[in-house]
């Protein structure tokens, strides 16, 4: 009803180059344990309408501009005056002329999980016991700690080219942390997931790795320094590849075209993308918002685009970048929408043979940050094996040093794939000739 | 004296807090109602576009029951009071509290503004956009090699009203930010940058640049282009306030968030009254440090804003906590239960966290190095409470040779360590104390605003 209100307050509007507004619904149910119990259960009801604006402007020589401006509104809250607002803002920018999508024809991209769709609260108490008992399981391990959260969000877009459209979505979050003690030596694991679906998330399997490192991590000593093979698989492999919450990767940086714009990257089009000698298997990637129950999968995006597989990356040459419309229109190249997931074909070596020892094998990052414009790291290690003669020896601390394209232009892929949330694609990868600086 | 400009719809319904709050202990041994509303400006200028975009709006209403063992929340956007009345009603009359007697607080009440001298909210956004630009005017085309400078505001506004059966309480917190990021490109197109910041809980008056601070800036961006990487080893180094704050901030600050204590995360729990550092070594959280970004009158629990002395001459004093962990490990409260916002729980978390001031000069320091690091700049760090280990970026650093700073610039520079081990190497702490505003998350969500930072530091770590 008051979506209705302000699309048509904002139809009034002859001020206005254009518009989109954006209804946005959530509901989710969130779980806190710790040992001692349930420390909290929580409810949360939140709803918001988002209005963008466009108006022409000029620039200082007086060509011809547009601005933007925005508004958030709650319900019940003045539509007139929030609309004002953002004309307001819009009126005071002049950036090159662009323009918003058109209608589309949107992909049915899968984004539910019935279940949490129906009942998000009994569902996390669920995955919570779930996680509890695959940690019971194991004696010599203790959950100390442990978050669900599952959320349905709703959202309705409608814009003044006639896009009017409305997508759902499920997320399911989970946080947990082992413990293990023997004598004075103590450990713990904290990991951290999120999937569209209840089904992707294999809590039993996971927990079951987790309590491995945990109590390998008993035994663990700081690494002596290491040049050569590095192995990620499954979840440090996402993080190197997909970025985390709080960062994206170097390749949605580098790969954007509003990066482009801003000239923070320097990649071309139709060009390579390594300045250095491609050693290992040529690298193709794909940005892909299409994935079904991916965890950056829509529909549509902020903007109204249609999900798409886009191809970015095809044998290390820079085919597309990443393009909201408004920097399609700036570059004058397709807009693809948000970035989305990454997606990288199979390899053509089984992940047994890029086991071939000796490796260092990483499983987890304290947090791999990469400079997101040059991809130089240097980043402690959680935890990580030292794989050579038959043994798999654990360690813990030290640094992974290096540049980010110049560790994918040696990296041998595996011929098998997986799903994790956020990327598709090999599960292992052996990053040939990778530096790790040792505390002693 | 600045306005406390509390939203109409808070201002509208804080009356009837005392009611809702009397509904709910009709059943719940404490209940809390919290009204949260958090808004704001983002301004970015740059050679090629400018955008003025609104920060996203949090505002809504937490209602809180506690029973010594969970605490059962209902969190809804907005300020509607037949909705919050009948929220409040269903979520007490659906649980089954267990007996608890709350530790008894003192009556609180009183309304509490950030001071400011010049108020974003009595500036106009053209006059607010107009700033930036004429910012990023004196930045840009300084050298050819720039190929984009860029200015971001940030400008943070919140409204907080809390009330419990003893407290009735207001603030209004002010916090504005700005960096400036210089971005230059080199003769085989290699993309470097540089930036600096200035932040606080505060107006305006606090983003002054001066044209010093602009060369500085630009400067550090073209020495980047021809920077090493760093031989991985031990080193002495000497860092900078924001440097030692991310220290502090890594090591005693996440791990010491009592909620960290009872999830068996926290090394330091062990650590309570023994020595973890140098007797030159003193960490404080205060949440009522005037001016610094991370600070608040009262925390998202109701609780009045004090200092916490977390290390005092190197010796573990105690933790940081919210109200669960208070209670559960059964310690005094600190100001410490934040929420990134009304949809999120609360936790135990820093606000101005830094080392306390020394007597060594900065001088006096870099004679001390005949073969060393100078960290300039940090870029990010992480936590690790039950390892102590220590992850912190730094963008840059410059050799020290024969007890001078050289013109050798390394990046980006990692620090590593135990966090004992290297609070234990602190040889020389400065007179000065700075602090940098920043963001913070627990693991790799929750985020709050917080400010940290210290003195220079001379100390030994591994660089990588």
């Amino acid at each position: 009803m008051m979506l209705n209100k302000i699309v048509e307050a904002l139809k009034k509007r002859d001020d206005l180059a254009g518009w989109t507004v954006r209804h946005v619904q959530t509901r989710e149910a969130q779980v806190y344990a710790v040992p001692q119990g349930i420390e909290s259960q929580r409810s949360v009801e939140n709803e918001k309408y988002l209005i963008d604006v466009l108006r022409s402007t000029s620039t200082a020589d007086g060509a011809p501009a547009v601005g933007s401006g925005d508004a958030s509104l709650l319900p019940g809250e003045d539509i007139d005056h929030a609309i004002d607002q953002a004309a307001l803002v819009a009126g005071l920018v002049a950036n090159p002329i662009y323009s918003l999508p058109g209608p589309a024809v949107f992909p049915d991209v899968p984004l539910c999980d019935m279940s949490l769709q129906k009942d998000a609260s009994t569902v996390i108490r669920e995955v919570m016991e779930r996680v509890q008992a695959a940690a019971a399981k194991h004696s010599s391990v203790r959950l100390t700690a442990a978050e669900c959260f599952g959320e349905v969000r709703n959202t309705h877009l409608v814009n003044s080219r006639g896009i009017d459209a409305g997508q759902e979505s499920t997320q399911i979050d989970i946080e947990f942390v082992l413990h293990s003690r023997r004598g004075d030596r103590e450990s713990e694991t904290f990991d951290a997931m999120t999937r569209r679906r209840v089904s992707d998330l294999d809590l039993e399997a996971v927990l079951d790795d987790r309590v491995r490192y945990t109590l390998d991590t008993l035994e663990a000593e700081p690494p002596a320094s290491w040049q050569g093979p590095v192995v990620l698989r499954n979840d440090a492999l996402t993080i190197f590849l997909a970025g985390d919450n709080l960062n994206g990767s170097v390749m949605q940086t580098l790969g954007s075209a509003s990066s482009k714009y801003a000239k923070f990257s320097p990649w071309e089009l139709g060009k390579p993308v390594f300045n250095v000698e491609v050693k290992g298997d040529p690298l193709t990637i794909r940005a892909n918002r299409a994935l079904p129950f991916g965890t950056a999968s829509d529909c549509f995006d902020a903007e109204g685009l249609p999900a798409r597989r886009v191809e970015l990356i095809r044998e290390n040459e820079l085919v597309a970048f990443a393009a909201s419309q408004r920097y399609a229109d700036y570059l004058n190249i397709p807009p693809t929408g948000a970035f989305g997931n990454i997606e990288l074909p199979a390899g053509k070596t089984p992940a047994s043979t890029l086991l071939a020892e000796p490796y260092v094998e990483i499983v987890q990052f304290s947090w791999f940050n990469p400079d997101p414009i040059t991809g130089d790291f240097a980043t402690e290690i959680r935890f990580g094996y030292l794989v050579e003669n038959g043994t798999r020896k654990p360690f813990k601390g030290g640094q992974l040093v290096g540049n980010y394209m110049e560790a994918l232009a040696d990296v041998r892929w595996s011929a098998e794939t997986g799903f994790f949330g956020s990327y598709l694609g090999p599960h292992t990868a052996r990053f040939n000739a990778m530096k790790i600086a040792g505390p002693e | 004296m600045t306005d406390m400009k509390l939203p109409s719809a808070m201002a509208e319904l804080r009356p009837a807090l005392g009611e809702i709050v009397g509904l709910g202990l009709g059943r719940a041994p404490y209940f809390s109602v919290l009204l949260s509303s958090r808004h704001g400006l983002n301004i970015v200028v740059d050679d090629r576009e400018e955008h003025v975009t609104e920060r996203q709006p949090a505002a809504g209403t937490v209602l809180s029951a506690f029973d010594g063992g969970t605490n059962f929340e209902h969190a809804r956007v907005g300020f509607n009071l037949p909705e919050i009345q009948s929220a409040a009603r269903d979520l007490v009359s659906r649980i089954s509290f267990q007996k608890y007697a709350p530790q008894p607080e003192p009556e609180r009440r009183g309304d509490f503004v950030t001071p400011v001298q010049i108020d974003p909210l009595e500036m106009s956004t053209q006059e607010k956009l107009d700033r930036c630009r004429a910012l990023q005017h004196q930045a840009k085309g300084r050298d050819p090699r720039i190929v984009n400078a860029r200015v971001i505001y940030n400008e943070l506004n919140e409204h907080s009203v809390f009330a419990d059966a003893n407290a009735d309480l207001a603030q209004r917190v002010q916090r504005v930010n700005m960096f400036l990021l210089v971005i230059v490109a080199g003769p085989t197109g290699e993309i470097r940058y540089d930036f600096s910041s200035k932040s606080g809980t505060a107006g305006w008056e606090v983003l002054t640049w001066s044209d010093e601070d602009i060369q500085h800036t630009i400067d550090g961006a073209l020495a980047l282009l021809s920077a090493e990487r760093i031989e991985p080893g031990e080193y002495r180094l000497i860092t900078t306030p924001g440097v030692s704050g991310t220290i502090c901030h890594e090591s005693f600050g996440h791990g010491v968030e009592t909620d960290m204590f009872l999830k068996e995360r926290a090394r330091a729990a062990h650590f309570i009254d023994k020595v973890v550092g140098s007797s030159l070594v003193n960490i404080v959280d205060d949440p009522g440090l005037p001016g610094s970004y991370g600070s608040y009158f009262f925390d998202d629990e109701g609780h009045m804003s004090s200092s916490t002395q977390i290390v005092e001459n190197g010796v573990f004093r105690r933790g940081i906590t919210d109200r669960y962990s208070a209670a559960a490990l059964e310690i005094s409260r600190s100001a410490n239960g934040r929420r990134q916002d009304f949809s999120r729980k609360a936790y135990a978390r820093m606000s101005n966290t830094f080392f306390g001031p020394g007597d060594s000069t900065l001088e006096e320091m870099i004679a001390q190095v005949d073969h060393g690091i100078f960290l300039d700049k940090w870029s990010s760090g992480m936590e690790d409470p039950q390892g102590w280990g220590i992850q912190v970026t730094c963008h840059y650093g410059h050799e020290i040779k024969g007890g001078k700073i050289t013109d050798r610039m390394f990046a980006p520079i990692g620090i590593s360590g135990y966090v004992p081990e290297v609070l234990q190497s602190i040889t020389a702490v400065g007179r000065d104390l700075k602090m940098d505003g920043g963001s913070c998350g627990k693991g790799h969500k929750e985020i709050v605003p917080v400010a940290s930072g210290g003195p220079h530091l001379l100390l030994t770590a591994r660089l990588g």
